[in-house]
């Protein structure tokens, strides 16, 4: 029997049909993905599901009961949990307390019971096999950590379906093969899950079936084990898909970035010599040390020792200011909180950084700015009505597009793209690499930063591979296989290569 | 139905105008309640005092404004008019120079927003907390130093010919507009080109919207802080300075008393969020002015001036609530016509 099903679910907003005539069913005991690019309607038919919206039309089984009126506390009553992306914990608040929050136990004197509670909850945490302090402040925990604790939150509020919506975005591998063992001990159990992610290689480890969604129509679902990466990417993105792959052979100039026994916070002994016109391919398990190495060549965090020349020019005194003068740009990660100016304009933010280095001349050209942005924009192909709309309006690949203007605006030579494809879906992310070719073929020097090796197989001439901050080891292009990159990343097998 | 479209998107745009110039609307009805009140007593050059009795409040504001657009805060504006403009006066009376005493004005102004600037923007102490400090600091070192010399007000030498010139500016008109209220919206000019057109002004912006961002994207985030601090305090001296040349002396125990809390009311009516990166700085003009307007209207009711504050507070009350409001009812008319 199902465990749910979801009939003919319609939704509209505004007018606009978001979802249309939307079937979606769910056994009990299997982890099911659902896929779609951004605005496929996944978003919305899991918010129906976890009663934030009401739908328009269809029904919702829930083991054998109809769920009518919709609303969050109902969706949990009946054991339906909603992990969301931005996790929903108090950081103020300690590991128990969270978990226990609306449902405290009180002992006769009506006060807290804490070592009850503290008692239940370390049961849990081992019945789950975490290792979590219960007393431990929300706040100390790693993303990793508060994204099982938001699984054991639910389990104990006796939830059987989860809703796992991109639950790896912020976790390192280890992190993510953790979560995935428990969530395969749950599944034993008979809890099932519906897992949104937009990376392939997770979809293919973890899940049993899948269902695609696109523009808000129900496309095709069945078993991961009798369809193929390639398969279910065209099913996603529909006509547009090419198999194509980004990279072509290109001239490579002379050495632009050296790195001669460099060290800084978070990575030592590195010695690498990058040339102009090359597409490296940097790749680490999270805390490896790459996003380090990027901030400190970005001038954002200070060299500690060793030698970093550009153009054949050894960095002195360093700064992102300074950095930005040897034309070295850096798209950093978790665009969001790191790029992202929310209440400017496509044009204020893509003018920006180009600002900081004609300070002197204050005044603002608006004719001129407007003309450099709409070159830029036909140039990256940026899907935007107005410059002066606002950049949230835009969707994750459009506005990843606005900053990588802004630094093509400074007329930068090195640009080094710290996981630039983040939150973006597959259709965008071709895109990319298509730009980060496109860009190289001009000249430009890119490094990419990215934990999915797929992505350094569609871009770069070679891969870097770091560990525990230092440089592992370096891949031929010919080289790069998930295999031989996650070898290396791990640590699994002892090159003789580690410098030093 | 593309007609249809067309209008609803035009509906919306002006409601969206209006929901941004929600000060003008608020100006308006307290300006057309004033000459209601005065029940057509009202004279031009009464109107023109609106403009000039405004401006010590307003060009604070503005300095306010550029501040709380950072995500910041500055409590001690009042009391640096209260310091600046009692040590400009011992400079008058020691100098007798009129350029000398503009020129301390606006040091004394920079020193004291630089000292605010140093510890917020590069010691990174919260902006609430500092200028909490320096307003008890700055107007107490004023009431100490006066004590000192035996006085119990600053008062400018008027013996000397160059007291009539400076306190002549300060009364002076051109074609029946009173140069102060010119001063004043020479600085509004300033400020709205400084905000709106300016790379300065885009960093304010930037650094109020994404403090984080903004430094990943180049911006030195520790100058623009003190930047805007400093900016404060030169707007603090001009006020200072204006102050003397319409009053001639300065009880710095009494001076610009509140009105730290009269600048940050002026900018929020003005529209500018309180958690920054959002709002005009032209706003502040219409804040400022409506608050004198209400000085008047209850001047001419001949009610107690105590009741002064409960309609001002009244007043910022209502004009947040409509900053709320509107935006909900525009999004609630967009999904009934949508």
């Amino acid at each position: 029997m199902e465990m749910l099903r979801m009939t003919d679910i319609s939704k509209s907003f505004f007018g606009v049909t978001v979802l249309n005539h939307v079937n979606f069913s769910v056994e009990p005991g299997e982890v099911h993905a659902l896929l779609g690019e951004n605005g496929a309607g996944k978003s919305t038919l899991m918010n129906i599901l976890g009663g934030v919206y009401t739908r328009d039309s269809g029904s919702v089984v829930f083991e054998g009961q109809k769920l009518e009126h919709s609303s969050v506390a109902s969706a949990e009553q009946a054991g339906i949990a909603f992990v969301h992306q931005e996790l929903n914990l108090f950081n103020d608040l300690t590991v128990y307390e969270n978990i226990f929050l609306r449902k405290e136990l009180t002992n006769k004197l009506g006060t807290l019971d804490k070592k009850a509670m503290i008692q239940q909850s370390a049961a849990l945490f081992e019945h789950l096999g975490v290792d979590i302090d219960p007393r431990a402040m929300v706040s100390e925990l790693e993303t990793g950590k508060k994204q099982l604790l938001e699984i054991a939150k639910a389990l104990h509020a006796k939830a059987r379906l989860f809703i796992l919506d991109e639950p790896t975005t912020a976790l390192n591998n280890e992190e993510t093969a953790h979560l995935f063992t428990i969530v395969r001990r749950l599944k034993e159990q008979g809890n099932s899950f519906i897992f949104i992610s937009h990376k392939m290689t997770e979809i293919f480890a973890l899940a049993d079936r899948y269902t695609v969604l696109r523009n808000g129509e129900f496309i095709h679902s069945g078993l991961i084990s009798e369809t193929t990466p390639q398969e279910v990417t065209r099913m996603m993105v529909g006509e547009r898909y090419s198999d194509r792959e980004a990279y072509e052979q290109r001239e490579l100039g002379g050495p632009i970035l050296e790195l001669e026994g460099l060290s800084g916070q978070g990575f030592h002994d590195i010695s690498l010599s990058i040339r102009r016109g090359e597409v490296v391919g940097f790749t680490g398990l999270v805390g490896a040390g790459v996003s380090e190495l990027f901030q400190t060549i970005f001038g954002e965090r200070p060299i500690t020792g060793g030698c970093l020349k550009i153009a054949g020019v050894p960095v002195t005194k360093h700064s992102i200011h300074r950095a930005m003068l040897n034309k070295v740009s850096m798209i950093a990660a978790n665009r969001k909180e790191n790029s992202i100016i929310p209440d400017f304009t496509l044009l204020e933010n893509d003018y920006i950084s180009e600002h900081t280095l004609t300070w002197r001349h204050q005044h603002i050209s608006r004719k001129k700015e407007v003309q450099k942005y709409e070159e830029l924009r036909k140039k990256l192909n940026i899907k935007s009505n107005s410059p002066d709309d606002l950049i949230t309006s835009l969707s994750g690949g459009n506005q990843q597009k606005v900053i990588l203007a802004r630094w093509l605006n400074t007329q930068s030579d090195i640009l080094l793209m710290d996981n630039p494809t983040q939150g973006i879906d597959v259709g965008a992310k071709a895109e990319i690499y298509r730009l980060i070719q496109e860009l190289a073929r001009s000249g430009k020097t890119i490094l990419v930063n990215t934990l999915e090796i797929p992505e350094i197989q569609q871009v770069a001439d070679r891969c870097v591979v770091f560990y525990h901050g230092s440089l592992q080891a370096q891949l031929d292009r010919s080289e790069i296989s998930e295999e031989a990159v996650m070898l290396q990343a791990t640590n699994a097998i002892n090159t003789a290569e580690v410098s030093n | 139905m593309g007609n249809n479209t067309l209008t609803n998107k035009k509906s919306i745009s002006i409601g969206k105008t209006i929901g941004n110039y929600s000060f003008v609307l608020i100006f308006l009805a307290i300006f057309v309640s004033y000459l209601i009140i005065n029940k057509g007593a009202t004279t031009w050059s009464g109107v023109m005092n609106i403009l000039r009795h405004s401006a010590v409040v307003g060009i604070l504001a503005f300095g306010m404004g550029l501040v709380i657009i950072t995500g910041g805060i500055d409590l001690s504006v009042g009391s640096m008019l209260s310091l600046v403009g009692g040590l400009t006066v011992v400079v008058f009376n020691n100098t007798h120079s009129a350029v000398l005493t503009l020129i301390f004005a606006l040091a004394a102004g920079t020193a004291c927003g630089l000292i605010n600037g140093l510890f917020i923007g590069v010691a990174k102490m919260p902006a609430f907390i500092v200028t909490l400090a320096t307003m008890l600091i700055y107007r107490s070192i004023a009431q100490f130093y006066l004590r000192t010399m035996g006085l119990s007000i600053y008062s400018m030498d008027a013996s000397h010919p160059t007291y009539d010139a400076i306190y002549g500016f300060g009364q002076a008109k051109i074609l029946t507009v009173p140069v102060v209220g010119i001063t004043l919206l020479v600085i509004t000019a300033i400020m709205v080109y400084l905000s709106t057109m300016t790379k300065l002004g885009k960093r304010v912006y930037a650094i109020g919207s994404n403090e984080k961002a903004a430094h990943l994207a180049g911006i030195n985030v520790t100058l623009t802080r003190v930047m805007v601090y400093v900016i404060t305090g030169i707007l603090a001296g001009i006020a200072a300075f204006l102050w003397l040349a319409m009053n001639g002396s300065v009880d710095p125990a009494t001076i610009g008393k509140s009105y730290e809390m009269y600048a940050i009311a002026a900018v929020v009516i003005g529209g500018i969020s309180m958690s920054g990166g959002k709002g005009k700085l032209l706003g502040v003009l219409f804040g400022a002015m409506s608050y004198n307007i209400i000085d008047k209207i209850i001047a001419s009711l001949g009610f107690d001036a105590l009741i002064n504050d409960t309609i001002k507070g009244s007043i910022l009350l209502v004009a947040v609530l409509v900053q709320m409001v509107v935006p909900m009812l525009r999004g609630r008319f967009r999904k009934i016509s949508g």
